[in-house]
């Protein structure tokens, strides 16, 4: 076995394993137990990087059972990606919670409510450790699992925001079940006909039958249950209340990774587990039309925000629709043969990474400032980046990230999405990128700019109060997250040959 | 015969259920649960299937209802008193929607599922092939913990975490205080109902019963039905009837929750962890050691479930010590 296999199973054994041992050992133990396993994951995300950047695709059977009996870990070019994405997310979430443990929620000790809870770190581990075996899965039962250990523990993360989060996290537990069993009924379906759980034996399977409408069934099942957990606009209600009353260092990681687990996981269906069916078109326009009404929809609702954590989840909702536009265009290869768009393919990819990277910065520069200065109300906060200057600095490079400004894996996404448009002949998803982009310009404004604005500080606000180091170390979390928003723009003909390995088009 | 009984069986299923959504005291819909559970674990039954029947009954109906029925008992308001609002002008559209979207859904899945071409599962016969390598006899068993093993890691974590989530929701974080680093779920300040003579005395004939019936069921695994799920819940049983019945676990819950909570979890990563290291995949038994690994890993993994499960009843018991 080589050290690339060892890693893919080690991704996701290592957190759970952390996360188990944390359990048992006093507060300020587990966050440096959590910043040596960060630093670990991030260690063997490596190899499988460097083995996915040389054209190789690493398998490992575990415990030597084939499919269909056993489970296959893939890592693929999709895998690395986004393991790629989470670690670098992951590294520096964890940082900043092990640095400002105030910012990981409230707890009751016997008398009162005191900030940072030391539920964070188990709950955040077994997370990633969830996350990693989402992407590496290659079993469509797996998958579920998988799925599930993330949505529990992001409902989880959620409610250790202390008693005002409870609500939001309720609801979100009900849509994170229900879109589940949704995809576990659809997953049932498949392997009554199909009699295997793999994800290449269910497509192999599949092409031999001749009625579509079994898979098409499935597949919407599958569809509509991880829809409600991505987001999607009709189904979005649970995401702007969890996403902003979670705790500072958790909303990064639910709006940053979290939530892309459900859209690997539909990408691992739509262009793996299924044939092209026929049908399946009108679930890809019906997509499309959906993400179109996120894009702008959400975009309005985020300009209409007065507290900045709100804005910046209804931000995430208007992202969310980029990557379903892109849905219809992946079908549309098959007119000029090829069996699949794969720049559609690609700029959905680059998109939803670079939203990972620098959304995550956003949301972690908001949860600074409320927990700094007690309130995100927009109006409270003018002024507030006279302390700050980095901090603005940095929120800006992620802004020209969501904007999909050059450089950034924002433009690259809308660069390929738009072009890919054009070779489909459907004009209007060029309409759509531009209104949304100036949508969001208007939003980010609308977010950063007051914190610009001359304000007369009242000397007693906590505003006003001197910034200690360990608050300076936070706002360089927030300046790496700036940094990778736009660094990882160059890499976007890297990210497009790491996508082909283990495409089967 | 039969079909008379199975016919009965379906009709009860659903006036029981229904029951359960629609009666307007907790009480009645706890304890309409409680007998959905029993008549599903005997639908189970009828069709062969004894371990979804065994786990049905001690986790789906035995917990489950246990909680259920304390909160009825604790908080006896009939649901819909709280939150969730009805607009008053389309009172009918709600349930209308879901109704027909239900129906909808049902028909066409059922019709898909019965005109489908079914195929018997492929992983049949290399499981029957693959059984002697893993140290059981029993198939599920070897599913569980060799075939899939990686699965069932998994959902140990998902139990575990679930657990770390209820315990971070009580006070001081799921932490005890001072420096004790033991586990310190609030209790209740005001004093208990005083408990009938008869329930303590019951509760002490029955634990030794139950106690040998999980172990039983826990080592019954390797060769018939059973196994750590359900022998875990039927220990968690012990524990609550004996909680309920107020004989002091305090010491017990102080020092020995979280280290079995942990323990299955814990060892199961670590066993996984033999096979990279004699250069075998991730969770590889070989099959001079594979009972060995499997029957460690299950024991373990019985006192991490007993402990997560009990650990949910006892957070979930006193919502007021979280608040």
């Amino acid at each position: 076995m080589t050290f690339t296999q060892f890693s893919l199973g080690a991704l996701a054994l290592l957190p759970l394993l952390a996360a188990a041992l944390t359990m048992l050992l006093p507060h300020p133990v587990r966050r440096a137990l959590g910043v040596l396993v960060a630093l670990l994951v991030a260690g063997f995300t490596a190899p499988v990087l460097g083995s996915v950047t040389s054209g190789e695709l690493t398998e490992l059977v575990l415990g030597g059972f084939d499919a269909p009996l056993g489970i296959h870990l893939r890592g693929d070019g999709l895998a690395a990606v986004f393991l790629g994405v989470t670690s670098l997310v992951g590294v520096v979430v964890t940082g900043y919670a092990a640095v400002l443990p105030k910012s990981t929620g409230a707890h009751l000790s016997a008398t009162s409510w005191v900030t940072s809870h030391p539920g964070f770190w188990p709950l955040w581990l077994g997370c990633w450790s969830g996350l990693n075996a989402v992407y590496l899965s290659g079993d469509l039962f797996n998958l579920y699992v998988s799925l599930e250990l993330v949505g529990l523990t992001a409902v989880a993360l959620v409610a250790v925001g202390g008693q005002s989060a409870w609500e939001p996290a309720l609801r979100y537990l009900f849509i994170a079940v229900l879109g589940s069993l949704m995809f576990l009924a659809g997953v049932g379906l498949l392997a009554a006909v199909t009699g295997t759980l793999d994800l290449h034996q269910t497509r192999s399977q599949l092409d031999e039958l001749e009625d579509p409408t079994l898979p098409l069934l499935a597949l919407t099942l599958i569809t509509v249950g991880l829809a409600m957990k991505v987001a999607l606009l009709p189904m979005h209600r649970w995401l702007v209340p969890a996403h902003s009353a979670a705790p500072s260092a958790v909303s990064p990681i639910l709006s940053g990774v979290v939530i892309k687990a459900a859209l690997v996981v539909l990408l691992r269906c739509w262009l793996w587990a299924l044939p092209a069916v026929p049908g399946m078109q009108w679930l890809a326009w019906l997509l499309g039309g959906l993400g179109v009404a996120a894009v702008l929809v959400g975009s309005v609702l985020a300009l209409r925000q007065d507290r900045l954590k709100p804005l910046v989840a209804y931000s995430t909702v208007a992202q969310i629709g980029y990557w379903f536009v892109a849905f219809p265009l992946l079908l549309h290869g098959e007119h000029d043969g090829a069996p699949l768009g794969s720049g559609a393919y690609n700029g959905l990819v680059a998109l939803a990474a670079g939203h990972a990277i620098a959304k995550a910065g956003l949301f972690t520069a908001a949860g600074f400032l409320k927990d700094r200065c007690g309130t995100d109300k927009m109006s409270a906060l003018r002024g507030a980046g006279a302390h700050h200057p980095v901090l603005i600095l940095a929120m800006g490079m992620c802004a020209v990230g969501l904007l999909g400004l050059p450089i950034s894996l924002g433009f690259t996404g809308k660069w390929q999405l738009a072009t890919a448009a054009v070779g489909a002949e459907q004009w209007w998803v060029l309409l759509v990128v531009a209104a949304g982009t100036l949508l969001s310009a208007a939003y980010l404004l609308r977010g950063i700019a007051p914190l610009l604005l001359q304000a007369e500080v009242p000397e007693n606000a906590p505003a006003a109060g001197p910034v200690r180091g360990r608050e300076r170390l936070g706002e360089i979390a927030v300046l790496i997250f700036g940094v990778a928003t736009i660094g990882t723009g160059l890499l976007g003909a890297w990210l497009g040959d790491l996508l082909e390995v283990g495409a089967w088009w | 015969m039969s079909t008379v009984l199975d016919l009965g069986l379906g009709v009860a299923v659903l006036i029981v259920t229904g029951l359960s959504l629609l009666a307007r005291s907790r009480l009645v819909m706890s304890m309409s649960f409680l007998v959905l559970g029993v008549l599903v674990a005997i639908v189970w039954l009828r069709l062969s299937s004894l371990d979804v029947a065994l786990a049905e009954a001690a986790i789906g109906t035995g917990l489950l209802s246990a909680l259920l029925v304390w909160l009825a008992v604790r908080s006896p308001l009939p649901p819909g008193a709280g939150r969730m609002e009805t607009s008053h002008r389309l009172r009918w559209l709600r349930p209308a929607v879901g109704l027909v979207a239900g129906t909808v859904l049902t028909v066409v899945t059922a019709a898909v599922w019965v005109r489908a071409d079914h195929r018997l599962p492929a992983w049949g016969e290399p499981a029957q092939a693959q059984l002697p390598d893993t140290g059981v006899e029993h198939p599920i068993t070897g599913v569980l913990l060799a075939f899939r093993a990686y699965d069932t890691l998994l959902e140990s974590g998902i139990l575990m975490l679930t657990a770390a989530a209820v315990l971070a929701l009580s006070r001081r974080g799921g932490l005890s205080a001072g420096s004790t680093h033991q586990l310190s779920i609030h209790q209740a300040s005001a004093a208990l109902p005083p408990v009938p003579a008869t329930l303590s005395w019951a509760a002490r004939m029955l634990t030794p019963a139950l106690v040998l019936l999980g172990l039983w069921l826990l080592f019954a695994g390797s060769t018939d039905s059973g196994g750590a799920f359900q022998s875990g819940a039927v220990l968690a049983a012990a524990l609550i009837l004996l909680h309920c019945a107020q004989v002091d676990l305090r010491v017990f819950q102080a020092r020995w929750l979280r280290p079995l909570l942990v323990g299955g979890v814990v060892v199961f990563v670590l066993a996984g962890l033999v096979g990279p290291l004699l250069g075998l995949p991730w969770l590889s038994w070989e099959p001079e050691w594979a009972f060995a690994a499997v029957l460690v890993v299950e024991v373990l993994l019985t006192a991490g479930i007993t402990a997560g499960l009990y650990a949910l009843f006892l957070a979930l018991e006193n919502p007021e010590g979280v608040r």
